[in-house]
């Protein structure tokens, strides 16, 4: 089981960036953060399309503390029903303050990853609950 | 989502980003900040409020869940941590993960900043290696060499101790002529 408490950094490197460098400087962070850090996952999406998808998200939730998360594979794409965020609860559970924009990174790192990947990304929803896909470039929505 | 079964990589990872776009002293103002005034407000309530029995509390429960390989030692003025296994270095040396130059030196930046505040001094030495040395004493108690041999748990005791690079830290200084053997066990 992963180390939760790492939550609240992440929580606080995103306020830090923001209050210190500005909205702007924040989502460069997270961009980059997938152009650079998540490459090789990019490059297995790319090869391994929306099966490797699958495998990756669900392992990955599979392996966060707690949380409630379902990763299917359907008609329009790889499909992720967060309907507890392990970060969103574990930050609340620990009653810190969560920044408002706190949810955005999943918007813009994966859009990211998918765009290198010529997938793409949509996401409805926050705050603990929301629903994602990873879908094919031109495939149906 | 970013979690956190990955975090020392891209914890690593920003500490690198940060350098390239604002600079060195922007990654010690995000260890001060960020880390040790924001993400471990926990630990920071827990040591200034309880003192070594706080640091007892809060580094159980951290290393526990890191699962980390390492050894208390507590004296009448002294709290002692030997790492002979970080989790958080043996992350990025078995993943060939350096994208910041001085991964390290992290643990500094923030824990100094609290122990600070929490009247305490640090003495601590590290070896770039995945192991390491601290002893939090009283802001008073004041040392003019490092600790002695604190017995078989002292990580300066294991054979491959004397490895890569060794910065030290006395009285919460870094001691600038830290040689390969100015910290060893005597």
């Amino acid at each position: 089981m992963s180390a939760g408490d790492f939550y609240y950094a992440i929580n606080a490197t995103f306020r830090f960036i923001h209050d210190t460098y500005g909205k702007e400087a924040l989502i460069d962070y997270w961009t980059s953060m997938a152009h650079e850090y998540h490459a090789d996952v990019a490059a297995r999406f790319r090869t391994g399309g929306l099966e490797e998808v699958r495998r990756y998200w669900a392992d990955y939730f599979a392996a966060e503390p707690g949380g409630d998360v379902q990763v299917s594979l359907t008609e329009t794409g790889v499909e992720i029903d967060v309907r507890d965020c392990p970060a969103i609860r574990w930050l609340k559970d620990g009653s810190r303050e969560i920044i408002p924009c706190y949810c955005e990174h999943c918007h813009y790192v994966s859009t990211a990853i998918a765009d290198q990947a010529e997938m793409r990304f949509a996401l409805t929803g926050g705050g603990g609950t929301c629903h994602q896909v990873f879908g094919l470039r031109g495939g149906p929505v | 989502m970013i979690g956190v079964q990955d975090f020392i990589g891209y914890y690593d990872w920003t500490f690198e980003y940060l350098r390239r776009n604002f600079g060195e002293p922007a990654v010690r103002d995000f260890w001060v900040r960020a880390i040790s005034q924001d993400s471990q407000t926990h630990a920071r309530e827990l040591i200034v409020g309880k003192g070594f029995d706080g640091m007892y509390e809060y580094w159980a429960h951290t290393l526990e869940m890191e699962e980390a390989g390492y050894t208390f030692d507590r004296g009448d003025d002294y709290f002692r941590i030997d790492m002979v296994d970080c989790p958080s270095k043996g992350h990025l040396i078995k993943r060939g993960l350096a994208a910041y130059h001085d991964y390290c030196e992290h643990c500094i930046g923030w824990i100094k900043p609290l122990m600070d505040d929490a009247g305490f001094m640090i003495e601590h030495e590290h070896n770039h290696a995945g192991q390491c040395w601290w002893e939090m004493r009283r802001a008073a108690d004041r040392l003019t060499t490092p600790p002695p041999d604190r017995g078989p748990h002292d990580v300066r005791n294991l054979p491959n101790w004397q490895q890569a690079q060794h910065d030290v830290f006395l009285n919460s200084e870094r001691l600038e002529d830290d040689t390969d053997d100015v910290g060893a066990a005597v």
